[in-house]
C-alpha cells in the first residue's frame, strides 16, 4: 500500500491490481483528457517533457508537443510567475514542481500574486492555475524533499488546496482543478504514486469530476472520528482494521480538499462519535490538524467525550535516515495507540 | 509621428504631473490616508513614450509608481483618482493602490517589487501560444533590477523567445540607495547580454527617444524575434513617497536635475519645432487642471466601499 521504493524502477503489481490505475496514471489521464478538451491547458515544469521524474507527465510531449508541454529552466519564480501571467492571458497552465518543497522558492508569486490578484483588482481577473506538488515522506528523500506544507497555503487567502488519496479522487479532483477559475495547489503523495486502486464505474466519463469541499467517509464507525489525508488515510484504515478486533469502531474521514474544507462532514461525524483524532504528516504547530480541531471545538464542544488529539510531525526537519524518518512521521501504530487512549481514557 | 500626436504626448505628461501633484496635496491635506503617494515627477517621459508605442491587445505591467503609465494608456483620470481616494468607483473598487484596467491592458502589480516581471513574461507566453502578434511590457526600477524574479524572467523570455519588453526605469534611487551603490555595471542594460537579449540604453527624459526605442522593441516582439531589455535613464525629482524628507541627497543635486525636467525639455523642443505656442501651452495646462479638478470632485463625491465588499472578489 505504501511505496517506499519510488526511486527504484519496477513496480510490484498483483494480477488483480493490473486492471486498476495508479495515482500517477490517474493524474496523467486527467491532464491528458483536459488538454484534449481545452486547448488553453498547457504544462510547464522541470524535466516534464522528456524525463518526468515521477512519470506523471509521461507521454504528454508526444501527444501535445513542446509548445504545450514545456520543459522549464530551474527558475521556480519565473515558472510560477509565467503561469500567473499566462492565466491572465486566457490560458490554463499546469505547473509541476519537481518536489513540492520547492514551492518555497516561489512563495511570493503564489501567495501574493496568483492568490491576491483577483481580489486586488476588484474581481477584474481570474488566475486559473494548477500547481502540482509531490509531497510527503517515506522515501528517505531528506528534509527538503519530503515535507507536507499545505498548512502554509490554507493560511493564505485565495488558494484552493487539494489532497487526493485514491486514484479515482486524483483523477476527478485534477479535472476539477483544471476547470476551476482559481489557483489550485494539487498535493501528490510520493508514497502513493505507484499504488493502485479500484475505481468507480463512471471513472472513464469525460466529465468525471470530484467536487471541491466534499469530504468522504472512508470507513463508517461510532467510537471515534479520525480525520486523515493522503497516505495517512491508508494508515488510518489499517489502524481501524486492527482496532476493530478490540471492538473499537473508528470512523475515517478524508477531507480531500483543505480549501474549501467540508467542515460539515467532520463536525457531523464528531457529533456522532464524540471523539476526534486528526492525523497528518504536516508539522503540528499551526497545522491543518490544529485547524480542524479548532473548528470541531468551536462547533461540537458539547459532544466531545475526550480531549481532541493531533498526530503529525512534532516539528523537526524530516530526517534522511529511515529509522529517524519513521520516528518523526505518524504511522499506523501511533494511530492505534492514540485512538485507544482517546476511546478508553 | 504627426504633430497632433507629438503635442498629445506633452498633454499626457502634463496630465500625469497635475494629477500626481493633486494626489500628493490630498495626502498632505489629510484628505486621504494610508500609504503615502508614490509620484513619478521627472519620470513622465518614460511611461508616455513607452505606452505611445503600444496598441490594442498589448499589455503593460506597472510598478508601485503606476499613475504615469495608467494615464499614458488612456485610463480615465476620474476612476484613477477615485481609487487613490479609496472609493468604490475606482478601477479596483477601492481595493488596491496599484490600479488595474484589464480591458485596456493595464495590470497594476506594485506591492512586491519585481513580481510583475515574470507575470508579464507569462502574458507574453500566452500571446505567443495564442498565435497573436501582441506584446507585453513590464516596467521596473533600477532597485528592482537586483531582484531574482527579474533575472529569472529575463532568462525565460530569452530562451522562449517571448514578445516581452523589459523596461528598466532607472531613476537613480532605490528609496535612499543610489543606483551606483547597488549596481556595479555601467548600465543596467549591460546585463541583457548575459541573457542573450539586446540591451538598449535610452535617455528616459526624452519622450521621443523612449518612444523610438520601444517602437523598435515592439516591432521585434511582433515579428517573433523575442524580448528586448531597455534601460531608460531618468531621475526621480521627488521623494520615494511624497512624505520622504530625502536626507540622503542634497537639495543642490535635485535642483540641478530639475534643469533636465522632461516636460520642460519637451515643451521647448515642440516650441522650437513650431508645433507649440505659448498660448497653446497655457491652454493645455488649463485643460488638464480642469480635468484633474473634475477627477478630484468625482472622487470626493464617490462613496467608500461598503464593509461587506471586503469579503467579495476573492474567488472566481
Amino acid at each position: 500500500m505504501f511505496d517506499k521504493r519510488l526511486f527504484r524502477p519496477g513496480e510490484r503489481v498483483s494480477p488483480e491490481q493490473q486492471q486498476w490505475p495508479s495515482i500517477r496514471g490517474a493524474i496523467n489521464e486527467a491532464m491528458r483528457e483536459e488538454m484534449r478538451r481545452d486547448p488553453t491547458v498547457f504544462q510547464m515544469g522541470q524535466d516534464i517533457a522528456k524525463a518526468p521524474p515521477f512519470g506523471v507527465t509521461a507521454g504528454l510531449l508526444k501527444e501535445f508537443g513542446p509548445q504545450c508541454v514545456r520543459d522549464a529552466p530551474c527558475s521556480e519564480v519565473a515558472m510560477l510567475g509565467a503561469a500567473v501571467g499566462a492565466a491572465l492571458g486566457g490560458m490554463r497552465p499546469i505547473v509541476e514542481f519537481q518536489f513540492g518543497d520547492f514551492i518555497s522558492v516561489a512563495m511570493d508569486q503564489l501567495t501574493h500574486q496568483a492568490a491576491m490578484l483577483r481580489s486586488l483588482t476588484g474581481g477584474q481577473v481570474n488566475v486559473p492555475i494548477v500547481v502540482r506538488l509531490p509531497c510527503g515522506g517515506g522515501q528517505g528523500a531528506g528534509a527538503q524533499h519530503s515535507q507536507s506544507l499545505y498548512s502554509w497555503f490554507v493560511h493564505a487567502p485565495g488558494i484552493k488546496v487539494v489532497l487526493p488519496s485514491t486514484a479515482a479522487d486524483a483523477k476527478g479532483l485534477m479535472k476539477a482543478a483544471i476547470r476551476d477559475p482559481n489557483p489550485v495547489l494539487f498535493f501528490e503523495h510520493k508514497a502513493l504514486y505507484r499504488t493502485r486502486w479500484p475505481v468507480p464505474p463512471d471513472y472513464s466519463d469525460p466529465d468525471f469530476l470530484v467536487r471541491f469541499g466534499q469530504a468522504v467517509v472512508r470507513k463508517a464507525g461510532t467510537d471515534v472520528t479520525v480525520v486523515a489525508t493522503l497516505a495517512m488515510v491508508h494508515h488510518a484504515l489499517a489502524a481501524a482494521e486492527e482496532l476493530a478486533a478490540e471492538d473499537i469502531s473508528m470512523e475515517v474521514v478524508d477531507p480531500r480538499t483543505l480549501v474549501p474544507l467540508d467542515a460539515e462532514t467532520i463536525v457531523h461525524s464528531v457529533l456522532k462519535t464524540g471523539r476526534i483524532v486528526v492525523v497528518d504528516e504536516a508539522y503540528l504547530s499551526c497545522s491543518i490538524q490544529s485547524e480542524i480541531i479548532a473548528l470541531v471545538t468551536e462547533r461540537a464542544f458539547g459532544a466531545l467525550k475526550a480531549a481532541p488529539r493531533r498526530l503529525g510531525n512534532p516539528g523537526v526537519p524530516v530526517p534522511f535516515a529511515p529509522p529517524l524518518e519513521d520516528a518523526v512521521l505518524p504511522n499506523k501504530q501511533q494511530i492505534v495507540r492514540v485512538v485507544r487512549e482517546v476511546v478508553r481514557g | 509621428m504627426d504633430a497632433n500626436k507629438k503635442v498629445g504626448l506633452l498633454r499626457q505628461m502634463l496630465l500625469i504631473r497635475r494629477l500626481e501633484d493633486e494626489w500628493g496635496e490630498a495626502y498632505f491635506r489629510e484628505e486621504i490616508g494610508g500609504l503615502p503617494p508614490a509620484l513619478s515627477t521627472g519620470q513622465e517621459a518614460v511611461s508616455v513614450g513607452a505606452c505611445a508605442a503600444l496598441g490594442p491587445g498589448d499589455f503593460i505591467f506597472t510598478t508601485h509608481r503606476g499613475q504615469a503609465p495608467q494615464i499614458a494608456m488612456g485610463l480615465d483620470v476620474k476612476r484613477i483618482m477615485a481609487e487613490l481616494y479609496c472609493r468604490r468607483t475606482g478601477y479596483n473598487k477601492g481595493k488596491s493602490y496599484h490600479i488595474t484596467d484589464f480591458s485596456r491592458g493595464v495590470v497594476g502589480m506594485g506591492g512586491i517589487i519585481g513580481a510583475q516581471v515574470p507575470v508579464a513574461a507569462g502574458m507574453a507566453l500566452a500571446q505567443k501560444l495564442k498565435g497573436s502578434d501582441r506584446a507585453s511590457l513590464c516596467f521596473f526600477g533600477d532597485g528592482t533590477s537586483n531582484e531574482g524574479a527579474v533575472h529569472e524572467a529575463a532568462n525565460l523570455a530569452a530562451i522562449w523567445t517571448l514578445p516581452l519588453i523589459l523596461l528598466c526605469e532607472n531613476n537613480e534611487y532605490c528609496i535612499s540607495l543610489p543606483m551606483r551603490a547597488a549596481v556595479k555595471v555601467a548600465n543596467i542594460a549591460d546585463r541583457a547580454a548575459g541573457y542573450g537579449l539586446p540591451g538598449v540604453v535610452v535617455d528616459g527624459n526624452d519622450v521621443l527617444a523612449v518612444y523610438e526605442a520601444v517602437i523598435s522593441a515592439v516591432a521585434r516582439a511582433r515579428s517573433g524575434e523575442g524580448a528586448t531589455w531597455i534601460e531608460a535613464k531618468t531621475y526621480r525629482l521627488g521623494g520615494h513617497l511624497v512624505h520622504d524628507p530625502q536626507y540622503y541627497r542634497s537639495k543642490e543635486e535635485v535642483a540641478a536635475r530639475w534643469e533636465h525636467c522632461p516636460i520642460k525639455r519637451y515643451r521647448a523642443q515642440l516650441v522650437a519645432e513650431g508645433l507649440l505656442t505659448e498660448e497653446k501651452f497655457t491652454l493645455l495646462e488649463a485643460e488638464v487642471a480642469q480635468e484633474v479638478a473634475a477627477a478630484v470632485e468625482f472622487a470626493r463625491r464617490s462613496p467608500f466601499p461598503a464593509p461587506e465588499e471586503a469579503f467579495e472578489d476573492l474567488w472566481g
